[in-house]
């Protein structure tokens, strides 16, 4: 203690007799760029401890020499130096932006110096997330960081979004990254909810290295989000709003010749068979179709369906109505509200937020509401620091149930369905009379088939931090958080009219023998109830010691820490499959039993972690990281089983080399600064299915009947020497700065190699069981990537920035169970995804073609018929991954007017459309157009005589009108499986600041700024893919990579935003 | 400085002791028991050896020329132009599925006191064996259930396999004379509600039905009737006069209806499913029906157009004239809509019969196999009837289970129709063969399809559908089996549904 007193005496001293010399006093003003006051900077004279803070409207004063420099700072802002030449100073300060000085903070809130790091990270700031005005921060995410794949699985008003780094690890288990939210470990349910507004900035913390302190829940990668933080100074207040307009950016390719029609009903070669695909598809002309096989249009008033009980039918021309499905959709419109108060003082600061998002739908009648607060502050009181951040978030969804994009699929187009809203009122929409004989009216089925929902979020922490001595700061953090959601499914009861269901016919000049009746009025819809409500709660706590202490010449920051962590579902449904009493949406209006279940869980885990820090002192271009996390958990845990089976020790080690620093003759106005970096980190994963060490008895199918009680026995049989995998990575890597600091490049490779992946495997079922759980298997991950941020122009005006991220991931699966060679993930029987050895995963197989042995590619088709074989053998069609993804961004300054863009491209792997099939089925696909006698393209035949194969030029196809789509050319599932590689314009933004001497004017406004912009404005994908975006997918599941009518069509969506300070 | 050392001193003390096991052992499962008692097991098997026939007995109806699909759907190219791969027709998965909880109930029946279900199990394992047999050919049987013991099962030979489940009978015979049925757990036994003689003579039956399936391969004559003489000297007999039903409790819940009432009838609240329109009698089946003067049974399996009139449940909507019934060309793709063609009748859909038996075999299916047995072998079997009692009986018992008045059966079964008529029947096995065929439809569609592998008979119409004679003639080994015990699989050879045949089906 003496020594610091002595010490600080001196300094004293010196000050002393500084400011003898030619002192007077130096008044300022501090401000941001947009002309705000930045309260409670620090101003110090460089070189010396004599420092002043400002007050809270940036107003400084300090005694300086007229030739002393000061240095001026505050948080969340970049050091500045001003001359004290001037007794009057109005400083300026920016915004602290990326550079390699930056902290950044890492796995368990761990701090470090950029160069201190040895693995790869990456940090997405506020301004870049909030270019596309997202509501959703996944999709704020994609395309801005290299390695991290953003797939948007499904679209809707509630968007399914699946978030995935460096590619696919785990065979059957979880590949999502975990999602971080100011130190709490959460799940991605919480990036549906969070206000991207309100996120400072997100770490990506790539590999496993990176977040390994973060246990098992870490092997993915995570996504670390640190939310806003108030500046310190007088209050501020922004508010802001979004209208935002979303369309269908594209559909898949219609044909728009021919009407409603089906099978032609003469058995070919029977007697009366027309010869004519003309004549016989004129024959094939029905009013009541869904499928859209009839003749060419012509124009001609003809009926569309059945007649009314008053003899009246729907007559209307028989032609093509342009964009008609396009039409059906809505515009959808959303709005977003929100403002956000923040300030502070010297030792705390707060942020409060409201957000309030409405989200109109392009199916109509899909809406969402979404209302969130967040309040975060801190206060230092000597020694101690806390914070405290909380935020509530409630959701309320309002979506259709059904099939609404089959349902349009399935409607001819020259049906104008535009009128077809109001089938309350209308009697040809309503479904005692709509048109069509098997699909109902798309809009009846989405009206009366409801999902109805509502999502309460909770989520908070405490942190506190203790100073206990220079050398070591005592940290703890307790988080909280609790997701539910109560949920309403219904569907609308409706009985049909007796004429619906007998009387109703074809008018009699167009009846071809169709009966009396509509077919689809047999079942009437009996009306259904579900009623269901979950909840999630998770506990975090985590305790640390940092220790900052040299030995001699060695630098060194440990972290202690000490984690636990407790989570609990609980979902129960109930529910009834018919109401008797219409519109009543309660269980007991009900007839029969009451259908329902229930599920509940628990895990826990507790870890105990270090991470070490070591560098020596003048030698600080090295950097060596060590970090080692001791894990239990309860997944793997039995009062019978061995402590070894569900703990388990990892560690890793890192290292960070700074080459322009070792050896300074490197550095030159072209190379500024080299980093060299590697990792090496073995991680345990405790990815096994909860309680998935019990085999399970659970009641038998529709049981209990009454009093009567049925059990089965379960499929899975758990192997009993289950223990946690393990993973292991290797990354290597380097940061480069050059051109003057103008070019930055970073650059890295990597491979995962994960062993004894607890794997479910298929078992013949002639064991008794269908699954196995056991150690199996060795998948491998490698990759690399690269990004690079070039500053393009730097003048007083005018900045441009662009930035190029490209990656590369690929894996492969090294062994699976003996005897095993492959496994399915789900799909549909003749187009699934797969896990095949010693090939990456998952790989698309369909059914196909019989090609030529000539290699011609030719089609194999029968000599007889025409008509293409289908081979129906499962082939490899090949990775449904993108193993190559693209970033391009630019932000371009120019005085007042910025205009940013983000591109992505993802590429490399196949997907496929169960549309294809659906299009095909209902003859809307323009691929069926060709309906006139011709030739299967590009096949041959197999010669029945000489049983050689002849290049097909002679036979045609028997029934071009329909017998070839529906019957052959839809069964053969390699038709629709297309690359799945596309462009997109993520997002593009246009805004302007409000110059400062306008928004002075107001004396309301501090500063304000007006925005146009747009978020997937378009979309270039392969020319064989007719169908949808590819990164759609029926699974949030590994099994990606097919698609169908469950997602409704891509859309593009633009808006424009302001914003005001005041 | 000292205080820090505290610090740390604490926070080694609370990690050290903080976390104890008990902190971890939450891994019980909430959601499902860890055990279970067999006679709750057995309940539930049962309900899904009969709920699991619903599809299998479909696909036996349409390829044995019963059924076929109304135009008012897309034609089936996997049914009907046999465009079928190993991932179609998967019986196999459930089937195996199934067993094992049978299995589960003979390890554990000993352990809870419940030996009187080791005879049932037993029995519900040779009926679903046989099924896998006749489905499947060589099947793995004494490798199958083991789990980890055996992970890649070997196959047995078909044939082995059907001697090993008349084994599996006698068994489960001796068993189930060792052990009477627990009066108070008779629920749990949803077939013969504990009824140790019902299940004996259950027993017998399905030993007739498995030794009469082999009745055509030359040499097997003299196992067959040694086997049938061992069932006479048993003599507990065959189940007679009734029906071999599978009934839980069946009610009107969702879920809780008849299967098959549900497949194709009503819900549980009255309205009709929507394919009630797909399946159809067949032209064939109609016509011949027709011609035979059959129409009594006709009127109880199929509905005049229009199907059956709401209001009035098991009465067809339009008269019940014989120009009403129509049938549908096996295998046509249009030109046939629903409503201008007859549906499955009242015999097997009336509105608010919802909560009878699933009926897994019949008393005419016996009398038939009582029948071909007098027929083939004579005075070599040691059976009180004759071919043409047996025959005779069988029809009339065909006539009960239909519901079909019997006035003008007597002067049917005299009218000197072949196929009906047995004195008047050109062959008498065709006749029985056709009586079977008949009387199997609609309860066990599946039975039927081998009934009509196995004798040929009656030669129903190729489908529509395809240009060539080739029937399936059975299914492929599911690709699942395929999978994961591939070497097994392919050890079976080439698999080609449409030319290789199950060991009983000579031609």
């Amino acid at each position: 203690m003496k020594k610091i007193l002595t010490s600080l005496l001196l300094a004293v001293l010196c000050t002393a007799i500084t400011v003898s010399a030619q002192v007077r006093q130096v008044t300022g003003s501090v401000k941001d760029e947009s002309g705000a006051a930045v309260g409670f900077a620090t101003v110090k004279i460089k070189g010396q401890t004599a420092a002043s803070v400002a007050d809270e409207k940036g107003n400084f004063k300090i005694n300086a020499a007229a030739t002393a420099t000061l240095e001026i700072s505050a948080t969340g802002f970049a050091l500045i130096e001003v001359k004290a030449k001037s007794t009057s100073l109005n400083v300026v300060l920016s915004r602290k932006v990326d550079d390699l000085e930056n902290v950044v903070v890492t796995a368990q809130g761990i701090r470090k110096k950029s160069k201190e790091i040895g693995y790869s990270y990456s940090r997405v700031s506020n301004e870049d997330l909030i270019v596309g005005r997202s509501p959703q921060l996944t999709q704020a995410l994609a395309g801005k960081v290299s390695g991290l794949a953003v797939y948007t699985v499904n679209n809707s008003v509630d968007p399914a979004v699946k978030v995935v780094l460096r590619g696919y690890r785990s065979l059957t288990g979880n590949n999502e990254a975990l999602v971080v939210i100011d130190g709490m470990q959460t799940t991605s349910t919480v990036l549906a909810l969070i206000n991207p507004n309100d996120v400072e900035s997100v770490t990506v913390l790539k590999g496993g290295q990176a977040a390994t302190l973060y246990g098992s829940a870490g092997v993915n990668g995570a996504l670390v989000i640190t939310t806003k933080q108030g500046d310190k100074g007088k209050l501020k207040v922004s508010y802001s709003n979004s209208t935002n307009f979303e369309e269908v950016s594209f559909l898949p390719e219609f044909q728009e010749l021919y009407g409603s029609g089906s099978h032609y009903s003469t058995s070919f070669g029977g007697a009366g068979y027309l010869t004519s695909a003309e004549a016989r598809s004129k024959d094939n002309w029905r009013s009541y179709e869904n499928q859209q096989y009839g003749d060419k249009y012509d124009g001609s008033m003809r009926p569309a369906g059945r007649t009314a009980p008053d003899g009246s039918y729907l007559n209307v021309p028989y032609s093509n109505i342009d964009n008609i499905r396009k039409k059906t959709f809505d515009v959808g419109l959303s709005t977003n509200n929100q403002v956000s108060f923040q300030g502070g003082d010297a030792s705390s600061t707060y942020y409060l937020s409201v957000e309030n998002q409405k989200i109109n739908g392009i199916v109509p009648g899909d809406l969402s509401d979404r209302t969130g607060v967040r309040i975060k502050s801190s206060k230092e009181i000597g020694k101690l620091s806390t914070s405290f951040n909380a935020a509530f978030t409630q959701a309320a969804y309002d979506r259709t149930g059904a099939d609404f994009y089959a349902d349009i699929l399935n409607t001819a187009s020259w049906i104008d369905l535009t009128k077809m809203r109001d089938w309350r009122n209308d009697k040809f929409a309503n479904p005692n009379g709509y048109y069509n004989d098997y699909y109902n009216n798309p809009y009846f089925n989405k009206d009366i088939n409801r999902l109805r929902y509502k999502d309460a979020n909770i989520q908070g922490n405490f942190d506190v931090s203790y100073k206990a001595a220079p050398w070591l700061t005592i940290y703890n953090r307790l988080a909280v958080m609790n997701n539910s959601r109560t949920q309403k499914n219904s569907v609308e009861k409706f009985t049909y009219s007796a004429w619906a269901k007998s009387g109703a016919v074809v008018p009699a000049a167009f009846d071809k023998g169709d009966g009396s009746g509509i077919y689809r009025a047999i079942s009437d819809v009996l009306g259904s109830v579900t009623d269901a409500s979950s909840t999630e709660n998770v506990v975090n706590n985590e305790f640390q010691l940092r220790v900052k202490k040299d030995i001699s010449k060695l630098q060194n920051n440990l972290t202690l820490g000490y984690s636990l962590y407790q989570r609990y579902t609980k979902s129960i449904n109930i529910g009834s499959t018919s109401i008797v009493v219409p519109d009543v949406y309660n269980v007991s209006n009900r007839q029969g039993v009451l259908t329902g279940g229930e599920s509940n869980t628990t895990e826990r885990k507790f870890g105990y972690y270090l991470d070490l820090n070591s560098n020596l002192k003048n030698m600080e271009w090295l950097n060596l990281n060590l970090t080692a996390r001791y894990d239990a958990t309860s997944r793997f845990f039995k009062t019978t089983r061995a402590a070894n089976q569900y703990s388990y020790l990892y560690y890793g080690a890192a290292l960070s080399f700074v080459l322009t620093d070792a050896f300074p003759g490197l550095k030159s106005d072209w190379l500024n600064y080299a980093k060299l970096r590697s990792s090496y980190n073995k991680n345990g994963n405790d990815n096994i299915p909860l309680y998935g060490l019990d085999l399970s008895y659970s009641n038998g199918g529709n049981y209990p009947y009454g009093s009567n009680v049925g059990l089965t026995v379960g499929n899975t049989l758990p192997d009993a020497n289950l223990k946690p995998e393990f993973v292991t990575a290797i990354e290597f890597g380097g940061e480069f700065s050059l051109l003057k600091n103008k070019v930055n490049l970073d650059v890295s490779w990597y491979k995962q190699n994960s062993i004894g992946q607890v794997l479910t495997v298929r078992i013949p079922n002639s064991t008794g069981f269908s699954n196995l759980l056991i150690n199996v298997g060795e998948v491998d991950n490698w990759g690399y990537e690269t990004d690079l941020k070039v500053q393009v122009l730097r003048k007083a005006n005018l900045k441009w920035d662009v930035n190029l991220k490209y990656s590369y991931n690929d894996n492969k699966v090294i062994s699976l169970y003996p005897g095993i060679t492959s496994f399915q993930y789900g799909g549909y029987a003749a187009g699934n995804t797969n896990v095949v050895l010693g090939k990456s995963f998952p790989i698309l197989k369909t059914d196909g073609y019989f090609y030529d042995d000539g290699g011609r590619g030719l089609r194999r088709v029968n000599p007889t018929t025409g008509y293409p074989i289908r081979n129906t053998a499962l082939v490899d069609r090949g990775s449904t991954l993108a193993k190559d993804m693209i970033g391009f961004g630019s932000n371009l300054t120019y005085k007042n007017w910025h205009f940013n863009f983000n591109m992505e491209y993802r590429g490399g792997g196949v997907m496929f459309s169960y549309i294809g099939n659906t299009m095909t089925f209902t003859g809307s696909g323009k691929w069926t157009e060709r309906r006139t006698d011709h030739v299967f393209p590009n096949s041959y035949y197999i010669d029945p005589t000489s049983g050689k194969e002849v290049v097909n030029t002679t036979v045609n196809v028997r029934e071009p009108e329909y017998g070839l789509w529906v019957d052959n050319y839809r069964n053969i599932h390699e038709n629709y499986v297309t690359p799945n590689w596309f462009v997109k314009l993520r997002d593009i933004n246009l805004s302007y600041d409000i110059p400062a001497s306008l928004v002075k004017k107001s004396r309301i406004f501090s500063s304000a700024n007006v925005a146009i912009y747009g978020r997937n404005l378009f979309t270039l994908k392969d020319k064989l893919n007719y169908y949808t975006d590819p990164e759609f997918s029926f699974t949030s599941g590994n099994g990606i990579g097919i698609n169908n009518t469950g997602q409704t069509p891509p859309v593009r969506q633009y808006g424009f935003n302001i914003n005001f300070v005041f | 400085m000292k205080k820090t050392y505290l610090y740390i001193a604490a926070f080694l003390v609370l990690v050290s002791t903080g976390c104890k096991k008990d902190y971890l052992n939450v891994n019980t499962n909430p959601n499902s028991l860890p055990t279970a008692t067999p006679s709750f097991v057995i309940s539930n098997a049962m309900n899904v050896s009969a709920s699991s026939l619903v599809s299998p007995n479909e696909l036996g109806m349409m390829w044995s020329g019963h059924w076929t699909q109304s135009n008012g759907y897309i034609l089936s190219t996997t049914t009907f132009q046999y465009q079928f791969t190993n991932n179609d027709y998967n019986y196999w998965d459930g089937t195996y599925d199934n067993l094992n909880d049978y299995k589960f109930v003979l390890d554990n029946a000993v352990a809870y006191k419940q030996e009187y279900l080791l005879g049932p199990a037993k029995i519900m394992m040779a009926f679903n064996f046989q099924k896998l047999v006749d489905l499947y050919g060589n099947i793995p049987y004494t490798d199958a259930l083991q789990g980890v013991k055996v992970l890649a099962p070997k196959f047995d030979d078909q044939k082995t396999v059907y001697e090993n489940l008349i084994t599996l009978l006698d068994g489960a015979i001796a068993d189930l004379k060792k052990y009477p049925y627990e009066s108070t757990n008779a629920g749990a036994d949803i077939i013969f509600k504990g009824s140790n003689l019902n299940w004996i003579k259950f027993a017998n039956s399905l030993k007739l039905r498995i030794l009469m399936r082999q009745s055509r391969i030359s040499g097997r004559d003299s196992y067959i009737t040694a086997e049938i003489n061992k069932i006479n000297t048993e003599g507990s007999g065959f189940i007679t006069g009734t029906e071999v039903g599978v009934n839980p409790g069946y009610n009107a819940s969702a879920g809780q209806i008849n299967p098959f009432y549900n497949a194709y009838g009503y819900s549980e609240t009255g309205a009709r499913i929507a394919t009630n329109n797909y399946p159809r009698i067949t032209e064939f089946a109609v016509n011949t029906l027709k011609a035979t003067g059959d129409t009594i049974r006709l009127k109880r399996v199929a509905y005049a157009v229009g199907n059956e009139d709401g209001a009035n449940p098991g009465v067809s909507l339009k008269p019940e004239l014989t120009s009403n019934y129509v049938g549908t060309p096996f295998g046509v793709g249009s030109g046939f809509l629903p409503t201008n063609t007859s549906a499955v009748g009242p015999a097997f859909l009336t509105k608010g019969v919802f909560n009878k038996p699933f009926v897994i075999m019949t008393a005419a299916e016996i009398q038939f196999n009582l029948a071909e047995a007098k027929q083939r072998y004579g005075a070599a079997v040691t059976l009180a009837g004759t071919a043409k009692s047996y025959y005779e009986e069988g029809v009339k018992q065909s006539y009960r289970a239909l519901g079909a008045s019997t006035t003008g059966l007597a002067a049917l079964l005299v009218s000197g129709v072949n196929d009906v008529d047995f004195d008047a029947s050109t062959n008498k096995l065709n006749a029985i063969a056709y009586q079977k065929w008949f009387a199997l439809g609609y309860f066990n569609g599946l039975e039927a399809w081998s009934e009509y592998r196995k004798s040929g008979y009656p030669l129903t119409p190729q489908s529509r559908a395809v240009t060539t004679t080739a029937r399936p003639l059975r299914l492929y080994y599911p690709g699942t089996e395929l999978g994961s015990n591939g070497a097994n699989v392919n050890a079976q050879g080439t698999i080609d549904p449409l030319s290789s045949r199950i060991f009983w089906d000579i031609d």
